[in-house]
């Protein structure tokens, strides 16, 4: 199969009618893009160390879930998601998850009071490294219409391969090895210790 | 293979409704008079808000994702953009008609054009433009109309 393809692109006079064949074919992996899953890189340091860590010489590469946000609406805490920047339409920013609407989450300084209770149908997003990142902090409560896609497994680099889990530490570990692993426990600490859990608001039936 | 032809041409169109033009149903008494409560349909014009969000204007007519409600679509008219000083309640029923706000960076101000019946920016205050998901450009049923900006500026 491969090789009859091959076969008909090497003479110049059939590439034409490749490209309009891959054309037509185009909608059908594009709307799989756009309603199940896409791949994507992750740049920007926002979610350091836990995506494209400084010790990786890559970016990492993800999977990203947009089935279980657009038709299900399931996001909770501690997901990573990507959502459109509030301030600026044309960019996408991935953060995480800390405080869904209803809960009370303790702030972190650019926030003017210290504590907030995020309003209905919003969700409170931070970066990992709250000096690396303009999140929830800056911005306030988000919009959970604004997220886009949860983040489900890393696909590059092979080592790092594999979806996210609780941080743990490594049988017989020692060096940097360890001490990552262990602060990813104590950051994953001090995060849910920010965070009071609250009832979720009613839903109610209106329609204006 | 021939399905396959058909479910590809379904996904294009699709597609199609997704990032260029939809014909929508509209519900709801929050748009009164502009539009009805049910059984009209409107042209959206689904790419200029997605793509150049710089060329949305005060008066204009879009849809967007209801910022308290995440798997609910509104449709509201834009009042203030980014910058702008806006009154929060000129009737003083949600805030005091006295009290003024900056429409923040990336931010505007939304009302329905039925004040008592709508939940608008009175109520949640300004709205992140990257909720907008179209802009309404004509009615097609029952009365055919385009909607025109009715904006007017007083100096």
């Amino acid at each position: 199969m491969l090789r009859s393809i091959f076969a008909k692109t090497t003479p110049r006079s059939n590439q034409p009618k490749l490209i309009r064949k891959c054309l037509y074919w185009s909608p059908l992996p594009l709307f799989c893009l756009l309603h199940f899953y896409e791949i994507n890189t992750v740049r920007g340091g926002s979610m350091k160390p836990t995506l494209s860590p400084d010790s990786s010489a890559w970016n990492d590469i993800c999977l990203f879930d947009r089935y279980s946000i657009h038709t299900l609406h399931d996001y909770n805490r501690e997901d990573i998601v990507t959502l459109r920047c509030p301030t600026n339409p044309k960019r996408i920013i991935i953060k995480r998850i800390l405080a869904v609407a209803g809960d009370t989450v303790k702030t972190r300084p650019p926030c003017p009071e210290p504590e907030v209770k995020v309003p209905r149908g919003h969700v409170w997003v931070e970066g990992d490294e709250s000096f690396r990142s303009d999140d929830s902090n800056l911005y306030g409560p988000i919009p959970a219409a604004l997220i886009e896609s949860k983040l489900t497994r890393i696909l590059w680099p092979p080592e790092r391969y594999g979806p996210l889990i609780e941080p743990s530490i490594p049988i017989n570990c020692t060096g940097p090895a360890y001490r990552h692993a262990n602060d990813a426990i104590q950051r994953a600490k001090a995060r849910r210790a920010r965070v009071k859990i609250g009832r979720p608001y009613n839903v109610d039936a209106d329609t204006y | 293979m021939c399905g396959l032809h058909v479910v590809n041409i379904a996904c294009a169109i699709h597609l199609c409704t997704e990032f260029v033009w939809r014909v929508s149903p509209m519900e709801g008494p929050s748009m009164i008079p502009t539009l009805g409560v049910s059984g009209e349909y409107v042209l959206e014009n689904r790419f200029t808000p997605r793509f150049f969000p710089d060329r949305i204007k005060r008066g204009d007519l879009v849809v967007l994702k209801s910022p308290i409600m995440p798997e609910r679509i509104v449709c509201k008219r834009i009042l203030g953009l980014p910058g702008d000083i806006v009154c929060v309640d000129p009737t003083g029923e949600y805030a005091p008609s006295t009290e003024h706000v900056v429409v923040p960076r990336g931010h505007m101000w939304i009302s329905g054009d039925n004040a008592p019946l709508s939940r608008d920016s009175r109520v949640y205050g300004p709205v992140s433009m990257s909720l907008i998901e179209s802009k309404l450009l004509l009615r097609i049923y029952p009365n055919f109309t385009i909607f025109k900006n009715p904006l007017t500026y007083i100096d």
